[in-house]
Formats: C-alpha cells, structure tokens, sequence
C-alpha cells in the first residue's frame, strides 16, 4: 500500500501534459510523470519517494505510436515491453525488453519508463544506444529531438519538467546482425549480472552493457578494443574488461569479480558470435 | 480454479480498522525513546500501542519474545509499535511517524559467532524466562537450546574406523513464501469474548496463547481459520495475533485487522531456521559407518520460537536413516541477530539431512563405493536402534532398502554412470536417503465429530486447516471408508471454527491424518454403533449381526433385511407414533501415546510414533564455463505406509521436492554488515520458478504404521528433506569439488572451485 495522498492527472495532449507538469510544481507538488507505474509503485509503497502529484502519459496519442515511418521506426514512450517483444519491429530490442522483470510486470512497464527508470539496470536502453536512436522529448518549449548519447549518460538527462515522448531509430539499424546475453545470478527472471547487447555495422562492433557497473553503458574505449585486429577473442575481452567506466557492482544479486569473469566470457562469445557473421 | 476463495485478509467488515506495524531498521540496539506524538496527531488515527503497553514474554517452548520491543531490538524488521487508524494507507503513513532513538549493540551474525566465547549477548536474562515442553537454555551464553546424543561407545566405534571423513556445512535461512501473507483481526466483544480470524495453521494455540497472556477464559475466545494460502510451518507460530489483539484492546475492542505486506512477511514475521554444522564419520573397511560425531549450529535467530524443538530434532534424527552404534550429537538452538524462526517444512530435518547426506557421499567416494549401494549397506531397519535408542520394528521404521531399490529402478540408475560430460556440459546424478519423526508434544491429539443428517448423509467436523495439502478432503475419504458410504455424502467445511470443531494440536509436522484421522476412525465407530443399536431395535435382530455400509444397516446372513441409514439417522419414526433411538453423532478423538521426553544428556527417549523413510535423486546438467546449470530430473520413493489420495500423496511429494530444489539452489536472505536482509521481496529474493522445473518422478512402497488410520504415514513435509543434500551431492560430482554451502548459485560454485584452486 503507498502510505501517502496524491494526485492524479491524465493529459491527452503533450502540451496539456507540460502545462499540468508545470503547474504542479510552482504548487509545491513534486510531480512525476507516469508511464506504466511500476517503479513509482514500487518505491512509493516502500516510502522511499512522495510525488504529491503524478502525470499520466498514456493518453497521449505520440506516446503509443510504434511503426516505421520512412526511414525511421518510431516507438511512443509509453508502449509496454510486451508490445516492443510482440510487434518485434526491432528484434534485438525486442529480445532485450523481453529479458527485463517477468512477464507480469513487461505488460506494465514502458519503453519510456524503462530508459528513464531509476533502479540501475535500464536494459531496453541498450539496443537504442548500439543503434544511435535519436530520443524525442516534450517539455515547456515543446517538442524536440536529440542524439541518444546527448540526453543518456548512464542515465537520462533531461530538463526539469521533460519528458520522453518517443524513441526514433534508423530502419537500416534493426536488420543488423546483433547478440543479446543476459546472464543473472540464477533462473530465468531477475535483474542481470550482466547483460550485453551488440551489432555489427559493417565490420565494426558496437556493444552496450547493464549490470555489469551499476549504470547501463556504450564505451568507445571498449568498442576500440573489442574491434582491435589481431587480437584473439580473449585477449580483446581481457582487455574490455580493462576499460569498464566504473568499478563492477557488487550487491545481493552477485559480487564484483563474479560479474567482471562473466563480463569477460560473455564478450568474448558475442565476438566469436558476430565476427563468424 | 474458480478463484472462489476467500482468504483471511478478504473478508470485509463495516468499521474494520486497520493496524500497520513500525518496525526496527537495526537489527542489535538499545531502545532509548519512542515518541509516538507525530504518528498519534495524524487524522484518523486511533491508538499506537508500544511495547511498554504490553510488558510480557511470549514463546513456545522458551518464553524469551516481547510481541513488540521492550528496551532493546534484537533483529532487524522487530516490531516496535502498532498503530490503528480508520485506513490501511493511513495506519501506514503513521507508522513511519514513529520516531525511535537508538543506541547501537554489537551484532551477531551467525550461529557460530553466537557461540564463540566472549560473543555480545542477544538475551542477558535468558537464565529468567519460563520455559515449557522440552528446552534446555544456557544463560550467559547465546545458546536458546542444546540436545545431546550419547549412544554406544565412541572409543570403541573410531578404533573400528578405518576411514574417517570430516564435514563442514552451512544453510542460510530463508523465507516460506507463502502466496498468502500472514494476516489476523481481533474483536473484544463487550461480553468479554474475544474473536479472532487469522491464517494460521494453529488456531487452538492462538487460542491457548491469548488464554495464556490475555486472561480470557478458554470457551470466550473464538478463532477462524478460512482457507490458509500456504502455511510450510510459517503460520504455525503466534505473533499477528498478539499485536492485533493489543490493537482492538487500545481502541476498545473494536474490530481491527493487521495483515503483513510482503516485505513484513519475509522479515518482520518468523523465518526458516538455517543451519551450521560438522559431521565426522567413521567406517570400517568393509563400509560400514561405525561412528559419528556430529554438532548442529542452528541459526535461531533473535527469538527462539520453535527453534529449541527443531534442534531436538536435530539430534533425534541426527543419523539419518542409517545405523550407527556409536554417535554423539551435540544439536544447538543458537540467538543470533537475524529474524527469528519457526517451524518449517521438514522441521530440522531438511537441515540436518544436508549435513549427513553430504558427509554419506564423501565417505561413499572415499571407499570408493557406489553412493546407493553405501547407503542400501547402511541402511536402518527392524531390530536397530536410533540415535535416542528407541529399537524399531517394521511398524515404526518402515522399509529403506526397499525405498532405494524401488528408486534405483525407476531412474534406471545402474544403466548410466554417475557422471557423463559432453563438451563443456556434463550431467550427474545425487542422491539422498532420508527419514524423519513428528517431535509432537506427548499429549499432541485431536477430536472429531460426524453428524448424521436427515438422508444419510453426514458432516464432519475436525481442527484440521486446510492450507492447501487437501487434508480435509482426505479425511473425508478416510470417514467415508469406515462408514463404507459414499464419499460424495460426506461434506466437511474448509473454515475451522474453534467453537463448533474439535480440538487438533497444530495442522503441522504432517500429522493430521494420523491425529484427526485416528479420531475420524473412532468417531465413525462410535456412529457405527449407535446405527447399529437404532437398527437392531427396528429390525428386531441383536446388533451384533448388522453391518453397515451402502446408505444402510442390514443383516450379515441376510443382506436384504435391512434399514435405509436415512430413516434412522434422525431417530426411526414408526407408524403409530413414537421413535426409535435419536440423531446419529459420531464422536473420536486421539491422542499420542508413548512418546517418551529425550533426556537431556543422552537422548535417550521416544521422539514420535513413526518414522517415514525415503530415498531421492536429482540430475543436473551443469555448464562448466560459466557454472549455471540446468535441474533435469528429481524423483522420490517414500514409504507412505498407505497412500490414501494418490493424487495428493504426488501433489505433496513433488511440491516438497519443488521447494527443497528452491531453498537448495537459490533461497536465501541476503544480509549486509548490519545484519540488514537486503532481499525481502520477490524481484530479489529468488524462488524456483515455471520453467525452470524438473522432470518429478514419484513412487510409494507401503509399510503398515500399525498406530495410524489404514496404516498410513505422515508425508507432507518428506518431499523436501533430501533435496538440498541431492543437488549438491549432484553437483559435487559434476564439478569435483565438495559443495557444501547452500544456496548452490552458480556465483556459489564458481567461487568454490576458484577457492579450491
């Protein structure tokens, strides 16, 4: 049960979103925008945060677009991770979405949420981040477009008062030969120790990672090393692991050194995987 | 699946108030204040009731719990205070406007730490607690409980001993993960009776309990028991009850419901009890173990519930099913700063089984023997004596190496070796034997009562919960067997109601159908007689000469002369005006006889009246580069001594062995530093799940217990004992390597095997 009153708002338009958003602040409310509600739920009902007020963006129609138009597949913010696996307009998207929570809780939570999520692990992010999506936000100036690399820096960056209406990415990115390894401390459900996601784009690797450090990640310093000639597989996954942006993780689900020979052989089979390719 | 049922917390009711608890963020701390002013202000709150409201002990066997912390918290998630408010959200909201200072304490973290000299002490006055039942405290130490086995002569036994072995293992403890979170309401009602509904699998004890610390007479406290959603032995323990009790007494009796979120469930509320221990084992050339000296570390927790009756069992069943002449068992019942345990499924044995079974398959490799053929060759039967020297006959011990040869068969275990690689997969196979006693209370029994109805039919009343195990409508099949009537007229409800049904112990240590059913049989002999009376004076013939059976009483020699059970159940009418006899009301009741307390010095004793044997494998297929692993196969032969729903019997068996490839693989609360569980909740706390299950393979061999109904064995719990000591004597051998802490994560195994190296 949340321990706390708050309210409830349900936009049908962008701009009505950012208004009602705006307003509640200057009111002193703490809103939050809601997509599916899941983390929100999860963390209000431990009292861990109050939002006075809450968003909800699902009536807004550009949040619950997914298809191609032209060059670009288009997917609203608040489309469920079960509706990215099942659409499967983006595979390896769809594979990643379908590795997050169970099956229960992917029919709640959203494309939007999940990037914007505040528990670490953020795994729908990492195909957007292999595939250089572009993220289409709303705030107070309206809408607008920015590289994925600009606004997610382990986790997104937006303005006060922003939110993620939709994801865009090239058609010519969702064909690409591509891996997705989720490895967890055990069974088929639960948070990864380590999970990779890579494509490869001519002949060069592109790889993005959760689990591992306790923020999703794309490296150039790794993505040199894994495309490093003459090197053995091995030998290029060593020295990945050499290049992590943090220290590896360490909490209930596994230990550091654990995850770090986890990360090394998962690499080094998403190399051997994609170069036979 | 009718979704139909309705669970304690379902029930609706104008003016129910709400009870939320505020529990302890540390888990060892002095209580310096409670300022409850901040919570108490919020609109809609009724009352925050404190320990101090409340200053009494409470526990079975070792009274040593404040229901609510009295100056200081001794695990983290203690109940510190509960509040009562007009709403759930608001009883909530005010729980965490309970402002308490703290002082920190030294923490203990483990049931070794607890016993090393010098250890901060969890209880400084255990010396003062009452203690009832069996339980032997030992103040100035942090030992809750100490067993000891002192069998034959252990000189004698190591000099015998050309090979000794030693093991060392651990089991964390872990959560029962009911799908129903405990909840209970309290009403005082202003005629001084006292109504409680909980998920429980003892109403009679809540009964006695709130008789024992509340003063109520025993006929003015009335408990309802629904349909429990899972019970494992977690809901045997009395806790909810006392704090929803003191909640309705501090709003004037009032009714009020307190029911445990997940997090509260897992923590807050007693746990399952985990397990420290050393086994050595000797044996003689020609395999025979010829002795064993074994201490049990219980890991307790802050309060001793029925830890200090687990540990017993730890010594009593010390030896596994095996025969050992020379044994000495120390079993402890250690305090430790975690959550505090009770009863869970298996009751000690899943746990000391680990241990045994662990230290069987190291010998068996070191003799260089086959696992099944050592354990067959040691295998306890008639004429041997357990480790509280109690002789057995084929009645009380059932038939082992029948179970193992049954088992052997049905896995086609000689036609594979016990290992077999297959580029980096390999499988293996584990096995287990296992055996287990009740560790009832000697005067544990139960009552029961069968009403005849206008047509025949019958209602039967008993204290039996059903929590999902189907023993009610067992004990339905076993009344209308006697009764020779059929089943489909006999109903039975699923709520207890402690004023209408009769008395039964506690629905745990799968020992309904023995106690209920025993005085189901007694109660249906008893109706037997009274149709037979009513019918003898109507037909005119000696009661001696009817039978009953299909709707009617009838003539032995002449089976057509005879009475429909529907025109004497209510009393035979005759044409002329008056009755014969009146309303058939069977009634039984049971209770143990001939257990005998263990002394505290040697054991010696009757733990129970029987024993169920078993044997158990599991295969696995593990993947030697990352160490994660498939469980392909489990399978148990137990004897059942009669299976009397087969369906059930397999229900029970293969969701025991379900739950022990859980706790086995995965389950395990996480603890940091603080002694904080950092995994109360199912996104992190990880159970087996769909999909991930194993190919169940299960089987009966049927040996008489000659003191139960039909001849029938206890096997609710069974399924789980070997399976944790079976998947790690699988994966042993698929690595090499001796596993011998749970759980068996892969992050487990490889830091092993990186260790060994």
């Amino acid at each position: 049960m949340i321990p706390f009153d708050f309210e409830y708002y349900r936009p049908s338009s962008v701009k009505e979103a950012v208004d009602t958003f705006q307003a509640l602040q200057a009111q002193g409310k703490h809103p939050m925008y809601w997509s599916g509600g899941t983390e929100i739920i999860t963390m209000a009902r431990l009292n861990h945060i109050r939002p006075g007020a809450v968003v909800d963006l699902k009536a807004i129609p550009e949040c619950s677009v997914m298809e191609f138009r032209g060059h670009e597949l288009i997917i609203g913010g608040c489309v469920t991770l079960s509706a990215v696996t099942g659409a499967n307009l983006f595979p390896l998207l769809g594979r990643a979405a379908q590795g997050v929570a169970d099956q229960t809780s992917r029919n709640k939570i959203t494309l939007g949420g999940n990037v914007c999520g505040r528990i670490h692990y953020r795994e729908a992010v990492l195909p957007l981040l292999v595939a250089n999506s572009r993220l289409v936000i709303a705030g107070k100036g309206g809408v607008r477009e920015a590289a994925i690399h600009e606004v997610f820096r382990g986790q997104i960056r937006l303005e006060p008062g922003e939110f993620l209406l939709q994801t865009m990415t090239d058609r010519e990115y969702v064909s690409l030969p591509s891996v997705h390894v989720k490895k967890r401390q055990i069974g088929h459900v639960g948070y990864p120790l380590v999970t990779m996601v890579a494509l490869k784009k001519g002949n060069r690797i592109r790889a993005a990672f959760s689990g591992v450090c306790g923020f999703p990640f794309r490296s150039a310093a790794i993505e040199q090393v894994l495309n490093t000639a003459g090197l053995s597989a091995e030998e290029r996954a060593r020295q990945a692991a050499g290049q992590l942006p943090a220290p590896p993780l360490t909490n209930a689900e596994g230990m550091a050194d654990y995850r770090l020979f986890l990360f090394k052989q998962t690499v080094k089979d998403a190399i051997t995987a994609l170069e036979g390719r | 699946m009718t979704g139909a049922a309705r669970y304690t917390g379902d029930a609706l009711k104008p003016g129910l108030l709400h009870a939320s608890l505020a529990v302890s963020p540390h888990a060892h701390a002095r209580i310096l204040s409670i300022d409850t002013s901040a919570a108490r202000s919020i609109p809609g709150v009724r009352a925050v009731v404190t320990g101090e409201d409340f200053p009494v002990l409470t526990g079975s066997p070792l009274e040593d719990r404040p229901p609510l912390a009295i100056d200081k918290v001794r695990y983290f998630g203690e109940p510190v205070a509960v509040v009562v408010a007009d709403a759930e959200y608001i009883a909530e909201m005010a729980a965490l406007q309970v402002r308490v200072e703290y002082e920190m304490l030294p923490l203990v973290q483990s049931p070794l730490e607890a016993y090393k000299p010098g250890a901060p002490l969890i209880h400084e006055r255990l010396a003062e607690y009452r203690r009832y039942e069996e339980v032997y405290p030992e103040p100035g130490t942090n030992v809750a409980s100490r067993n000891r086995i002192r069998k034959g002569n252990m000189e004698e036994g190591w000099c015998r001993s050309i090979h000794t072995i030693e093991v060392r293992v651990s089991l964390p403890q872990s959560d029962h993960a009911a799908m129903e979170p405990r909840c209970s309401t309290a009403e005082l009602l202003p005629d001084g009776k006292a109504v409680i509904h909980s998920a429980s699998q003892s109403p009679y004890i809540i009964r006695s309990q709130i008789n024992r610390y509340f003063h109520i007479p025993l006929q003015q406290i009335i408990v309802h028991t629904p349909l429990v959603g899972g019970g494992f032995g977690g809901k045997a323990a009395v806790q909810l009850e006392f704090l929803a009790f003191l909640a309705s007494r501090a709003v004037g009796g009032k009714a009020v419901k307190l029911v445990n979120s997940r997090e509260r469930d897992m923590v807050s509320s007693p746990v399952h009890i985990g397990l420290e221990s050393r086994v050595k084992l000797g044996c003689t050339a020609d395999g025979k173990i010829a002795a064993a000296e074994i201490t049990h570390w219980y890991d307790g927790g802050a309060y001793s519930d029925r830890g200090p009756i687990m540990s017993k069992a730890g010594a009593s069943d010390c030896s596994g099913p095996y025969r050992i002449d020379n044994l000495q068992c120390d079993s402890l019942c250690m305090y430790t700063n975690h959550p505090y345990s009770t009863s869970f499924r298996g009751f000690g044995h899943p746990e000391l089984t680990f241990a045994i079974e662990r230290a069987m398959d190291v010998m068996a490799a070191r003799l260089n023997m086959d696992p099944l053929e050592f354990r067959f060759l040691n295998a306890i039967g008639p004429g041997d004596t357990t480790p509280t020297q109690t002789l057995l006959d084929r009645s009380t011990v059932g038939n082992l190496p029948m179970c193992i040869a049954k088992l052997k068969d049905m896995i086609r275990w000689d036609e594979r070796p016990l290992m077999e690689a297959k580029g980096r997969f390999v499988k293996a196979r584990g096995v287990c034997c296992l055996w287990k006693n009740s560790n009832t209370p000697a005067d544990a029994g139960a009552g029961a009562v069968i009403i005849f109805n206008a047509d025949g039919s019958v209602n039967l009343l008993c204290g039996a919960v059903e929590i999902g195990q189907g023993t009610r409508t067992s004990l339905t099949q076993m009344a209308a067997e006697r009764l020779r009537m059929d089943v489909h007229n006999v109903s039975i409800s699923t709520d207890v109601n402690t004023e209408t049904e009769p008395q039964l112990w506690k629905t745990v240590a799968s020992r309904s159908t023995f106690l209920v059913g025993n005085a189901i049989l007694a109660a249906a002999d008893d109706a037997i007689v009274q149709l037979k009376n009513t019918a003898a004076r109507v037909l005119r013939l000696p009661p001696a000469e009817l039978e009953v059976g299909g709707g009617r009483v009838y003539s032995k020699r002449d089976p057509g002369t005879g009475i429909e059970i529907a025109k004497i159940a209510l009393g035979y009418k005759l044409p002329g005006g008056g009755t014969i006899g009146s309303q058939i009301i069977g009634r039984g009741s049971y209770a143990m006889r001939d257990i005998k307390e263990l002394d505290p010095m040697t054991g010696k004793g009757k733990p129970g009246p029987e024993w169920t044997v078993g044997a158990q494998m599991v295969e696995v297929e593990l993947d030697t580069r990352d160490f994660s692993y498939r469980i392909l196969q489990a399978a148990t032969v137990i004897d059942a001594g009669k299976v009397i729903n087969p369906v059930f019997a397999r229900g029970q068996i293969t969701g025991g062995m379900s739950m022990g490839l859980g706790l086995a693989s995965r389950e395990a609360f996480a603890f940091n530093e603080e002694a904080k569980v950092l995994n109360p909740q199912f996104r992190t706390y990880h159970m087996l799940r769909y999909g991930e299950q194993p190919t169940y393979f299960v089987d009966f061999v049927e040996t008489p217990n000659a003191e139960a109904p039909f001849g029938l064995r206890g096997i609710g719990e069974h399924g789980v004992i070997g399976m944790p000591a079976a998947l790690a004597n699988a994966l042993s051998t698929a690595t090499g390597i001796p596993l011998n802490r749970l759980p068996l994560t892969p992050e487990r195994i490889w830091r092993t095997v990186h260790d060994t190296i």
